[in-house]
């Protein structure tokens, strides 16, 4: 009996051996394109996009929490939340809450307004024109970045996809309930993953980019959550000055 | 390397500009009507209701180096990944407003990092103060709303205000 288990033994290990060995030799890449780019994971891109730009109304909310390296190279978090309400092609209400200030973006198709409750101010200029084109337009004229952009800029020329540099699937993973294709890119200074819920109709859950351009590797994480079933009506994206507030000059970046 | 990088996407980016919409200033005052809040949002934190109180932050807090913003935004890696972080540095917009819409920190140190031989104000910058004088102008600049008064800046925190070197 013990001899038996002995022989037993001995022959596992007589058979493990040059199995060992065969793994220790340089393994066939499990599924590494020759190029550092997968397409598969440029097509998820494209779909996710594709799928964005076809949503009329609805609600994305998202949890933030970004970095900052300090001189030292020492960082510190920070945390924000932000949710906008979307009717396409021309009406928005944002609401942003960090540490610094809660405001408030209302766009209605003609008029755009920037409240500051606490400050019983707002700023407001006339604008026509699509969301994609009302997100540019903020940024490049006043430097006001309206929370979850790429929303709007995945799924047409301004988010373009022949610049990745490394596209990779990275597996999947849940967020919440939700099963996702997990994806990471590289591009430039920049470090990108993303997580989109599988199936027919994607959408970005979670977001983590990570810059490179600084050796701490400042980061950010953002979380999304959707609702493509909205209740609002269209009076929230118009603007009415609360009492008592100011209309304060917007200034664009231009003027020095 | 970088320079090129954002030239690349910046061109498509005017173009799209030029062909777009004037975006002209609105005559101010609009009849007055009440409570334009909304009822609830998604998420906290509402007008006016609790305030963050940075009175005890320490200096070295607000001693961010430029390198380390703009991580927020993918338009960041899709559009002008380097278009944010040169401007800060070179033109130094504002030196406070690096235009991410988290953007939470408090241009004093970094103003002052940026512009070592910036001029010096009437008032100190970094100092505080309940009130600012008669006479300020707010102005709404990188979707902030300051104080400016004479040559002197203010930017409110919390309750109270913050002198800062001017953001433009």
């Amino acid at each position: 009996m013990l001899h038996t288990k002995l022989a037993l033994g001995l022959l596992t290990l007589a058979l493990a051996t040059p199995f060992a060995h065969a793994q220790s030799a340089p393994p066939e890449p499990a599924k590494s394109s020759a190029s550092a780019v997968d397409p598969g994971s440029i097509q998820a891109l494209k779909d996710m996009g594709t799928h964005l730009q076809t949503l009329k109304r609805f609600k994305v909310s998202t949890d933030l929490t970004g970095e900052r390296v300090l001189a030292d190279g020492q960082k510190l978090q920070h945390s924000a939340t932000a949710d906008i309400d979307v009717h396409r092609p021309n009406m928005l209400r944002a609401k942003m809450v960090s540490p610094r200030a809660v405001r408030e973006i209302f766009y209605d198709g003609k008029l755009v307004t920037i409240s500051i409750p606490a400050q019983k101010a707002y700023s407001t200029v006339e604008f026509t024109g699509n969301l994609g084109e009302l997100i540019s337009k903020l940024e490049e004229r006043y430097g006001i970045d309206i929370p979850m952009a790429d929303m709007f800029l995945w799924g047409t020329p301004a988010a373009p996809l022949d610049k990745i540099e490394s596209a990779m699937n990275a597996g999947q993973d849940f967020i919440g309930n939700d099963l996702c294709d997990h994806y990471a890119f590289r591009q430039g200074d920049f470090d990108w993953q993303i997580w989109i819920t599988t199936g027919a109709k994607p959408l970005p859950r979670k977001l983590v980019i990570t810059n490179r351009s600084d050796e701490a590797r400042p980061q950010s994480v953002q979380y999304f959550d959707w609702n493509l079933k909205p209740t609002f009506k269209d009076s929230i994206f118009k603007f009415t000055p609360p009492k008592g507030a100011t209309a304060v000059e917007l200034r664009s970046l231009e003027k020095k | 390397m970088k320079k090129s990088f954002s030239k690349l996407f910046l061109a498509p980016l005017t173009v799209l500009v030029l062909t777009s919409f004037a975006m002209a200033p609105v005559a101010e005052a609009r009849g007055g009507g009440g409570g334009g809040a909304r009822a609830g949002g998604g998420h906290g934190g509402g007008g006016g209701a609790k305030q963050v109180n940075n009175s005890s932050r320490d200096v070295r807090a607000n001693n961010v180096r430029s390198t380390s913003v703009n991580n927020v935004s993918n338009r960041n890696t899709n559009i002008n990944a380097n278009k944010n972080v040169n401007v800060n540095v070179n033109n130094n917009r504002g030196g406070c407003c690096n235009n991410g819409w988290d953007n939470d920190y408090h241009p004093v140190a970094t103003a002052a990092a940026v512009t070592a031989a910036v001029v010096v104000t009437s008032a100190v910058v970094g100092s505080m103060v309940n009130t600012v004088p008669a006479g300020c102008v707010p102005v709404n600049y990188g979707g902030y709303i300051y104080q400016q008064c004479g040559s002197t800046w203010y930017q409110p925190q919390g309750s109270q205000y913050v002198v800062i070197n001017p953001p433009y």
